[in-house]
C-alpha cells in the first residue's frame, strides 16, 4: 500500500497542499473555491469561473490567452462548477508537462503557477469591473449550457429526480444556476459578487508532481498577491431529513427509451464512522455489474441496458438509474423495490458481500494513480472536516459487518420516484 | 521476450509473438498500484463480409460484432463480472469500427485476472435462450442512443457521408437486424476473428514483465488452437462523392446541432503513411477550429458556435473523414463562415507560429498519454492493428513540416466531398 502524504501550509490566506511524486509525467494543480449554495447567488457563482477564462490583464484577448497554454506544451486549463454538500465549488484544473520530457528554457511548473494565479486573480478589466463584452459573451454561454440540459435525457432525468427531492433545500439549485437570474447580472455587480467570492470563500492550491512544497511556496511569492490574511473553512453539513412519503413524479417528453430515477435519502455523510458500510450498502446494492440492480434488472430480467445506483457521501442521498422501455415501469420499479427490501432484511450472499468489498477497495487503490482523483480524495477531508486516508478507509471497508450494512439500510428512506415517459402514453 | 526502450520518455516496452500467434505486450509502469490489461481483436461492426482462406464466405447481420462482445461475458458457471469482482477487479469491453476489446483494471490478484480474462474471451458459451435474452438488452441499448442527440448526429454525418462502406452502420446494429442473430451466426464470427493470430494482448501497470509474459506462455501453451489462414475482408466499392449533402433529423434540442464532415478519397496506405496523415490532420484541425485559433474565437464572438465546438479525424480501413461542429443558432451561417475562413486559410497558408504552437500543444497531449494506463493500452493496440508503433507519434511529429499541413488544408477540404448533419426540433 503506497502511503501518499500531502505536504500543507497556509500562504497568503489560502490552504497549500503539495505531494511531491515523480510517477507522473505532469503536474497537476488544482483551486478549489467553494460557497455556500443560495439561490441569491448561485447564478453569480456559476458564471464567475466562464468570464474569468476569456482573459487576463496580462493576456487580455482570449486568444492571446489560450496561445499562452499552447505554448506551455499544450497546457490543461479547465473549471467545473459542481454541488458538494450545501456547498457549490469551483474547480479550476490545470496539467503541465514535467520540464525533464521537453526542451523548454525555463520552469513549466512556474509558468503554470502564474498562469492560474494570473486567470482567477488578475481578469482582464475595463473601468474597474469585468470586460462588458466578456460578460455578455458568457452569460449567453452559460444560458445555453442551462438549456442544453434537457439535450442528454439520462442525466436531465437525474436532476430533475434531485431536483423534486430537495425542493426545499439549497440543493435542489443546479450548480450552473438560473436562466432568470442571468439578465439582471452587470459587468459591475458581478465583479463585486467575484471580489466579495474571492475575499470570503474557502481556497485550497494542491499542486501534484516532482515539485516540494518550499519550491511551490516560492513560486507562489512570485506570483500571487497578499489576497487576504486569513482563509475561511468548510463548516456548513447538510442536515438529515427524513423523507415523509414518496413523491411520484412523471413527465412526458419526445423519447423512445422511459428513464426511471430514484431519489433515497441515507442518513449517513462522509464524517460519519458508518460511511465505510454506506459504501458497502450502496456496492452491494448497484455500484458495480455483480450488483443487485445490474444483476436482477438487467441480467435476469432483460429490461435495461443501464441499472445502478449512487452515493453521494456529501449530501446523504442515494440515486437509482436505469433506462427501460414505456410499458416496463411498473415491473422495473417493483424489481428495484424488492432489492430494497432484500438490503433491509440483510438478504445478500458473503460473495455479495466480499466481491463488494474487493471492488471498493480495488477503486480506492486505483485513485491513487490518478493525480486529480488524489486529489479529489484529499479534499473531501477539507470539505467534511473528517481525516481520513486511503488506507484508513480501505481499513474500514474490510472491517464493515452485515450487521453494519444492515444498521445503515434502516435508515435508508425511498424519497421521490422520476420517470421520464413518451410524450403519449403508449 | 524482446526489450523495446524509450529512454528519452523512461518507458521499457516488452514484445514476444507466441507460438500460437497472439502478440503480448508488457508495459511495467514502476509507482503504479494498479494493473490494466486489454485483450483486443482486430474485429469490428465494418467486418460483416468475410472469407477465411479456404473457407466458405460470410456475411453477417449488422451490430453482430458487438452483440458477440456482450455475450462473452456469460459462461457456463455464470457472469463474469463476478469472478473479476471476488478477485477485486473492474472489467468491461468496447466494440468500435475496427475492433473489440475486453480488459480489467486491478490492483492486486494481478496473475488471477489477467487468466480470467484470457480464459473468458478464449471460451465462448452461447446457448439459443441466452442469445434471445441479451436482445432485450441490446434492445435499450439501441433505444438509449436513438434519444441521445450528439451520437444522432454524429451517426447522421457518417451515413450521410457514405453509400457502401461498412462505417456507416450502427456499431450496435438495429431492433431488427439484431433479432436476425442466432447462436451459430455467433459462433462464425468468433471462430474467426477470435484466433489467437489476429488478437493482441497488452498489459500496462505494477507489474513484473518475465513471470508475467511465462504465466501467459504456459496458458497459452495449455490450449489448442487449429491453424488458421488469412482473413479476408470484403467492402464494397465506395465512391468518392458523399451519399447526401444533408441530413437532417428531428429531436427534441434546445439549440440545433450541426456537424460538418469531410469525406477522403479511398487510400491504401502503410502504417506509416496512415500515422502521417493522421497526425498532419490532427495539426490542421487544431491550428483551424481548436480554442486558440482565429476561426474559433471568430466565431465564438458571431454567437455562432458554443464551447463544445470540436473536431476529429477517423481513418477506419481504407476510408478517413473529418467531423468538424457543434451547438449552434444558426447551422446554415455556420456553415458558410467556415467554408468561407478554411478557403482563407487554404490561399494564405498557416503561420509558421502556428504551426509550432500547435505542434507543442500534440507533444504535449502525448506525455499525457503516457501518464494513464489507460490510454496507453487502448492507444498503443488501437495504433498496433494498424501496423503503427505509438511511439512513433512523437518523432514523426518532429518531422512534420508547416508545408505538410499548407498542403493537407488544401487536399482535404474539398466542398465537394462534404456532408452536414442537422438535429433540430420540430418547433422553428
Amino acid at each position: 500500500m503506497k502511503e501518499t502524504s500531502f505536504e500543507r501550509t497556509e500562504f497568503h490566506g489560502i490552504r497549500v497542499h503539495v505531494l511531491p511524486t515523480d510517477q507522473f509525467k505532469t503536474f497537476a494543480l488544482s483551486v478549489y473555491i467553494g460557497a455556500p449554495l443560495a439561490e441569491s447567488t448561485v447564478t453569480n457563482a456559476a458564471l464567475t469561473p466562464f468570464v474569468l477564462r476569456r482573459g487576463t490583464e496580462k493576456l487580455p484577448e482570449t486568444k492571446q490567452f489560450r496561445e499562452k497554454l499552447d505554448e506551455l506544451y499544450g497546457a490543461g486549463f479547465g473549471f467545473d462548477i459542481y454541488k458538494r454538500g450545501d456547498y457549490q465549488m469551483v474547480q479550476f484544473r490545470m496539467d503541465i508537462v514535467n520540464d525533464q520530457f521537453v526542451s523548454s528554457a525555463g520552469s513549466l511548473l512556474q509558468d503554470g503557477i502564474a498562469f492560474l494565479a494570473d486567470a482567477i486573480l488578475n481578469p482582464a478589466l475595463e473601468q474597474g469591473a469585468f470586460r462588458a463584452k466578456y460578460v455578455q459573451s458568457e452569460k449567453d454561454t452559460l444560458r445555453k449550457r442551462i438549456e442544453s440540459i434537457v439535450n442528454d435525457k439520462i442525466k436531465y432525468a437525474a436532476e430533475r429526480c434531485i431536483e423534486e427531492m430537495c425542493r426545499n433545500e439549497p440543493y435542489r439549485l443546479h450548480p450552473l444556476g438560473k436562466i432568470e437570474h442571468l439578465e439582471q447580472i452587470t459587468p459591475q455587480s458581478l465583479y463585486d459578487y467575484y471580489r466579495q467570492w474571492l475575499a470570503s470563500a474557502p481556497i485550497d492550491l494542491y499542486v501534484v508532481g516532482n515539485t516540494t512544497l518550499q519550491e511551490v511556496l516560492q513560486l507562489l511569492e512570485r506570483s500571487l498577491p497578499q489576497l487576504r490574511s486569513a482563509n475561511a473553512s468548510y463548516t456548513s453539513r447538510p442536515a438529515p431529513i427524513r423523507a415523509a412519503e414518496v413523491n411520484t413524479v412523471i413527465e412526458r417528453f419526445d423519447v423512445t427509451q422511459g428513464k426511471l430515477n430514484m431519489g433515497l435519502r441515507i442518513p449517513v455523510t462522509y464524517g460519519d464512522d458508518a460511511y465505510a458500510a454506506a459504501l458497502m450498502y450502496n456496492g452491494i446494492l448497484g455500484g458495480y455489474p455483480h450488483s443487485k440492480l445490474f444483476t436482477n434488472v438487467r441480467e435476469k430480467a432483460s429490461l435495461a441496458y443501464y441499472a445502478s445506483s449512487r452515493y453521494d457521501g456529501h449530501k446523504g442521498i442515494m440515486t437509482i438509474q436505469s433506462g427501460i422501455e414505456i410499458q416496463n415501469y411498473e415491473k422495473a420499479v417493483d424489481i428495484i423495490r424488492r432489492q430494497l427490501d432484500d438490503m433491509s432484511s440483510g438478504v445478500y450472499s458473503d460473495s455479495e458481500l466480499s466481491q463488494t468489498k474487493a471492488m471498493i477497495v480495488n477503486h480506492l487503490r486505483e485513485l491513487q494513480d490518478s493525480a486529480f482523483e488524489t486529489i479529489s480524495f484529499d479534499f473531501n477531508a477539507i470539505l467534511s472536516g473528517k481525516e481520513r486516508t486511503v488506507p484508513e478507509l480501505i481499513a474500514a471497508v474490510e472491517a464493515v459487518t452485515p450487521e453494519q450494512i444492515k444498521a445503515v439500510a434502516g435508515g435508508v428512506q425511498l424519497d421521490t420516484i422520476y420517470f421520464l415517459t413518451a410524450a403519449k402514453g403508449e | 521476450m524482446e526489450r523495446i526502450p524509450y529512454e528519452h520518455l523512461q518507458e521499457t516496452l516488452y514484445h514476444e509473438k507466441l507460438d500460437n500467434g497472439l502478440h503480448v505486450y508488457l508495459l511495467p509502469k514502476p509507482g503504479f498500484q494498479k494493473t490494466y490489461a486489454t485483450f483486443a481483436t482486430e474485429y469490428g461492426s465494418i467486418d460483416n463480409r468475410f472469407q477465411v482462406e479456404g473457407g466458405p464466405e460470410h456475411r453477417v447481420p449488422d451490430g453482430i460484432a458487438h452483440f458477440l462482445e456482450h455475450k462473452m461475458f456469460e459462461e457456463p458457471e455464470g457472469d463474469v463480472f463476478a469472478t473479476f469482482a471476488a478477485q477485486g477487479a473492474s472489467s468491461n469491453a468496447y466494440t468500435s469500427f475496427d475492433r473489440t476489446v475486453y480488459l480489467f483494471s486491478a490492483t492486486a490478484n494481478i496473475a488471477e485476472n489477467v487468466t480470467t480474462l484470457i480464459n473468458f474471451v478464449q471460451n465462448p458459451y452461447f446457448t439459443d435462450e441466452n442469445v434471445e435474452k441479451e436482445k432485450g438488452i441490446i434492445g435499450q441499448e439501441i433505444n438509449m442512443y436513438r434519444d441521445n442527440p450528439d451520437w444522432r448526429s454524429y451517426f447522421g454525418l457518417i451515413e450521410a457521408l457514405y453509400h457502401n462502406h461498412p462505417v456507416h452502420i450502427d456499431i450496435a446494429g438495429t431492433i431488427d437486424s439484431i433479432a436476425q442473430i442466432t447462436k451459430e451466426t455467433l459462433y462464425d464470427c468468433y471462430h474467426t476473428f477470435y484466433h489467437p493470430t489476429n488478437m493482441i494482448l497488452f498489459v500496462v501497470g505494477g507489474i513484473e514483465p518475465e513471470p508475467l509474459m511465462e504465466l501467459i506462455r504456459s496458458n497459452q501453451a495449455g490450449k489448442t488452437f487449429a491453424p488458421q489462414g488469412e482473413i479476408r475482408r470484403f467492402f464494397e466499392q465506395e465512391p468518392e462523392q458523399v451519399k447526401e449533402k444533408e441530413r437532417l433529423i428531428r429531436l427534441p434540442v434546445s439549440l440545433p446541432k450541426c456537424l460538418v464532415g469531410f469525406k477522403e478519397p479511398p487510400q491504401e496506405l502503410d502504417g506509416a503513411a496512415l500515422l502521417r496523415r493522421e497526425l498532419e490532420m490532427k495539426l490542421v484541425l487544431d491550428m483551424l477550429f481548436s480554442q486558440s485559433s482565429a476561426i474559433y474565437q471568430k466565431l465564438y464572438d458571431e454567437g455562432l458556435i458554443s464551447d463544445n465546438f470540436g473536431h476529429e479525424y477517423n481513418q477506419i480501413g481504407n476510408q478517413a473523414f473529418s467531423v468538424v461542429g457543434g451547438d449552434t443558432k444558426d447551422p446554415e451561417r455556420l456553415m458558410s463562415r467556415l467554408r468561407e475562413e478554411v478557403e482563407a486559410v487554404q490561399t494564405s497558408g498557416f503561420e509558421p507560429a502556428a504551426f509550432e504552437r500547435s505542434r507543442k500543444k500534440r507533444v504535449g497531449a502525448f506525455l499525457r498519454t503516457l501518464n494513464s494506463p489507460e490510454s496507453m493500452a487502448n492507444e498503443f493496440t488501437k495504433y498496433k492493428f494498424r501496423g503503427v508503433d505509438l511511439f512513433d507519434i512523437l518523432p514523426v511529429y518532429e518531422s512534420l513540416t508547416v508545408n505538410d499541413v499548407n498542403r493537407r488544408i488544401k487536399d482535404h477540404f474539398n466542398w465537394n466531398r462534404m456532408a452536414a448533419s442537422i438535429v433540430r426540433s420540430d418547433r422553428p
